[in-house]
């Protein structure tokens, strides 16, 4: 009796550290599903090297993107990309059978042996597809010209061909292992893992967009042109850190771009007690519907996007515009204002103003109404005129919330936004409209320079974060709570 | 915690409409023109752009031409805009632009209410971490070219659903709608499990109706976003135009005017009247601005409550 019980429960333990093992292996292959480096369907170098085997399920377009000129001239079969796309889409089926076995393996007994017997089904499935590549590949492999098909086999396929039968073994091992289950059991999973499960999928995307993202700090590692595959003997390590302050015309870039970002940002902090003043103002208007309709007009350019408002600028300021049109009928010249570069930080501060002003002021006049009535009445009795209210008792009820807004506003000093720099640059204010954002885009973006560009933009998330947490922790010190 | 939504009570218009008694003085009245004044001549600024765009899209265009409609259209018609549905170019991009907004702003909607429903349900495994694993992406960025690299590595440039997938999630939105759902007793709900409900039977028909309003609220923000959004399509969309949304295509043709002609007939069949109208590059920038323009402009005057109680919420949560 004694015996047998402790034999039960090492085996109970081995099936729970195998039941680990083989959710974490399960992980593992649907996160190599997205990594391009160890897709098995890339047979040929006509298959994009950014292309994930997931990638190659879904799309058909994407997977035969390079091909047409090869298809055209007889180089290739098409058979043999339909082959390749079926075998992808065959292949990412069968994980999705075992990801649903590993998520089953949370359930009871007899859910976890269905899940087992799925996981095993699933294996076989993929198996029809890997051999589907293989097929694939010996077409390919036929090919008249060779140098330009490059047939080749990835290691990713014996990675994951591996792991699969390893996924299959372990299934089958679980299978044998678990006692049967009783007439009684049924299929079912507890509350905790149910809710679990529901919240999954949203934890993978959140994974996928923002986690995965950080991976692509690695090109900030690499000599990396577009187009590139990356390879380890492209690896430089720091050089692109240094390089930014040891070339002098990336030097003096840098210097240029953290001066109109610091210029433009300190605008912004400077004036930020603006749209406090233009809510104590505004509820001085005494007349609700006046009030009502200021509010609702002055908002609206908050809600337009800035080519929108660029294009608003166009209409009104640029050489066919309502000022030109006015100087011109009086005898003037049109001038196309938008094409200045002078004075173009104020420019840009006034056009951010404009846009946002009377939405940030909303905030106020909530904070405003949620000023104690007895004050403004004590004050009152004692004499206080309508300045001296203003002064006395709605300004100390806003400081708290312009604090907090303020204290925001310097940790996000580098981050001025990218769009509205973006639609009003121009070749002539190019110089001064330069902020982090737009040189990390314009780098990045047009130039093609994407070692340098990520390493821009790695540095700013770094310092970005670390000015977060600082404000955090005054905000925490000077007011007793925090900000985020 | 209860979500106080001030513009629902009166609480503001109390003390601005009886202001406590003062006797007048002359610097309170001058105070109160100047300031009539200045708030007056502002929303002007801010109305008056897109009035004087609007007349002269409609005015006609040999006046527009040179110049002459300021204040008062004249010679009305719709020409412009009849001729802008000719050009397939533009009504692609009006099509993807509304299709991303409907769909992306349903999905994100339906996505918040249920994960904020999720994270409140302290039973689960490892809450906690799965809500501060959503949450914390809010205050870190991993910058533009490492996005953009990674969309690429999932297939999604070129992809209508490059517009969508990504924005399924919304932290935000999600502390916003977790804040109100437990403001809801929990006696609701409890009884409901009593009767034997499943969860996803308690969201739809418990939670889903009594968080219409917060769902609203982050749905108008949602579609705001989506339907002004510029660098997604500007950056994942650059090889595909068929896929560029409005924004994107207004913005081109802002940008690079010398071949607006060339950018907008090249795949189209228009005839020759009107490629002579679309010949003119300024009234056709400000039609298609002003085509962009509307939706916001119609909309907005309704939503507005939604709008501010949105700003609200946040400030709550700051």
């Amino acid at each position: 009796m004694h015996t047998e019980k402790t034999v039960k429960s090492s085996n109970e333990k081995t099936t729970a550290i195998l039941f680990f093992l083989y959710r974490l292996l399960i992980i593992l292959i649907s996160i190599s599903l997205f990594i391009p480096a160890i897709n098995p369907a890339r047979v040929c170098g006509l298959v994009n090297d950014n292309m994930s085997l997931f990638t190659s399920a879904v799309s058909y377009s994407a997977l035969t993107a390079n091909t047409i000129r090869a298809s055209m001239r007889g180089w290739i079969q098409d058979s043999s990309f339909v082959i390749l796309y079926i075998s992808s889409i065959v292949i990412c089926l069968g994980i999705i059978g075992s990801v649903a076995s590993g998520c089953m393996s949370l359930g009871s007994l007899k859910l976890k042996r269905l899940g087992n017997l799925l996981s095993i089904v699933g294996c076989g499935v993929s198996a029809f597809g890997f051999v589907g590549i293989a097929m694939s590949y010996l077409q390919l492999e036929q090919t008249t010209k060779p140098d330009k098909v490059q047939p080749m086999f990835q290691t990713g396929y014996f990675i994951l061909m591996g792991a699969i039968i390893l996924v299959a073994i372990m299934s089958i091992v679980l299978l044998l292992l678990q006692p049967k289950p009783g007439e009684k059991d049924i299929a079912e999973l507890s509350q905790k893992y149910k809710l679990f499960l529901l919240i999954l999928p949203f934890v993978v995307l959140t994974f996928l967009f923002s986690y995965l993202t950080l991976w692509g700090w690695r090109y900030a590692f690499f000599d990396y042109k577009a187009g590139e595959t990356l390879s380890w003997d492209k690896f430089v390590g720091f050089k692109w850190f240094t390089y930014l302050f040891k070339n002098a015309a990336t030097r003096s870039d840098i210097v240029r771009v953290m001066v109109n970002t610091f210029a433009m940002s300190g605008l912004g902090l400077f004036f930020s007690w603006v749209p406090m003043v233009f809510a104590i103002f505004l509820c001085e208007i005494k007349n609700t519907k006046i009030r009502r309709f200021i509010q609702t007009f002055t908002t609206i350019p908050n809600f337009i996007s800035w080519v929108l408002v660029y294009s608003v600028a166009c209409v009104i300021f640029a050489s066919d515009g309502l000022v030109s049109s006015l100087i011109q009928a009086n005898g003037g010249e049109a001038v196309n204002f938008l094409m200045s570069g002078k004075h173009i930080w104020l420019k840009m501060f006034l056009w951010g103003m404009w846009k946002g002003v009377g939405w940030s002021a909303i905030i106020y006049i909530a904070g405003i109404s949620g000023i104690d009535q007895q004050l403004y009445e004590a004050a009152t009795v004692d004499g206080a005129g309508r300045f001296q209210r203003m002064w006395n008792v709605t300004m100390p009820g806003l400081i708290p919330t312009f604090m907090v807004l303020f204290v925001m506003g310097v940790a996000g000093i580098l981050s001025n936004g990218l769009e509205q720099y973006l639609v009003f640059q121009n070749a002539i204010n190019k110089n001064p409209i330069e902020v982090l954002d737009l040189y990390v885009y314009n780098i990045g973006i047009d130039k093609g320079k994407i070692p340098l560009s990520t390493v821009v933009g790695m540095s700013k998330s770094i310092i970005s974060v670390a000015l977060l947490f600082g404000a955090n922790r005054v905000s925490k010190i000077v007011r007793g709570n925090s900000i985020i | 915690m209860a979500v106080k939504l001030p513009f629902k009570n009166k609480k503001n218009d109390k003390y601005m409409s009886s202001a406590p008694k003062y006797r007048i003085h002359i610097g309170d009245v001058l105070f109160d023109i100047l300031n009539h004044l200045f708030f007056i001549v502002f929303t002007l600024t801010c109305i008056f752009p897109f009035y004087y765009l609007f007349i002269n899209t409609i005015s006609d265009n040999d006046l527009v031409r040179r110049g002459l409609i300021t204040i008062i259209p004249k010679g009305i018609h719709f020409k412009n805009y009849l001729s802008l549905t000719n050009v397939t170019d533009l009504t692609q991009a009006f099509k993807i632009s509304v299709m991303r907004t409907v769909l992306g702003t349903a999905l994100m909607v339906a996505a918040t209410g249920l994960v904020g429903f999720l994270v409140t349900k302290q039973e689960m495994w490892g809450r906690r971490i799965w809500y501060r694993f959503i949450v914390v992406t809010m205050y870190f960025n991993a910058g533009l070219i490492p996005w953009y690299l990674n969309m690429s590595m999932l297939g999604l440039t070129d992809n209508f659903m490059g517009y969508i997938i990504p924005s399924i999630v919304a932290p935000y939105n999600i502390i916003l709608v977790k804040t109100y759902i437990e403001s809801i007793p929990v006696e609701l709900e409890e009884s409901a499990y009593m009767d034997g409900a499943t969860y996803m039977k308690v969201f739809t028909k418990i939670i889903w109706p009594l968080s219409k309003p917060i769902l609203a609220t982050i749905a108008v923000f949602g579609a705001v976003g989506h339907w002004n959004s510029l660098y997604d399509s500007l950056i994942l969309m650059q090889n595909d135009s068929s896929l560029q949304t409005l924004q994107h295509r207004l913005f081109i043709y802002l940008t690079k005017a010398n071949n607006l002609k060339e950018i907008m007939v090249s795949n189209s069949a228009i005839s020759a009247e009107i490629q002579e109208q679309l010949l003119d590059s300024k009234i056709t920038k400000w039609t298609v601005s002003m085509v962009t323009v509307f939706p916001i402009l119609l909309v907005y005057p309704f939503m507005q409550r939604y709008f501010e109680t949105g700003m609200m919420l946040g400030a709550v949560k700051g």
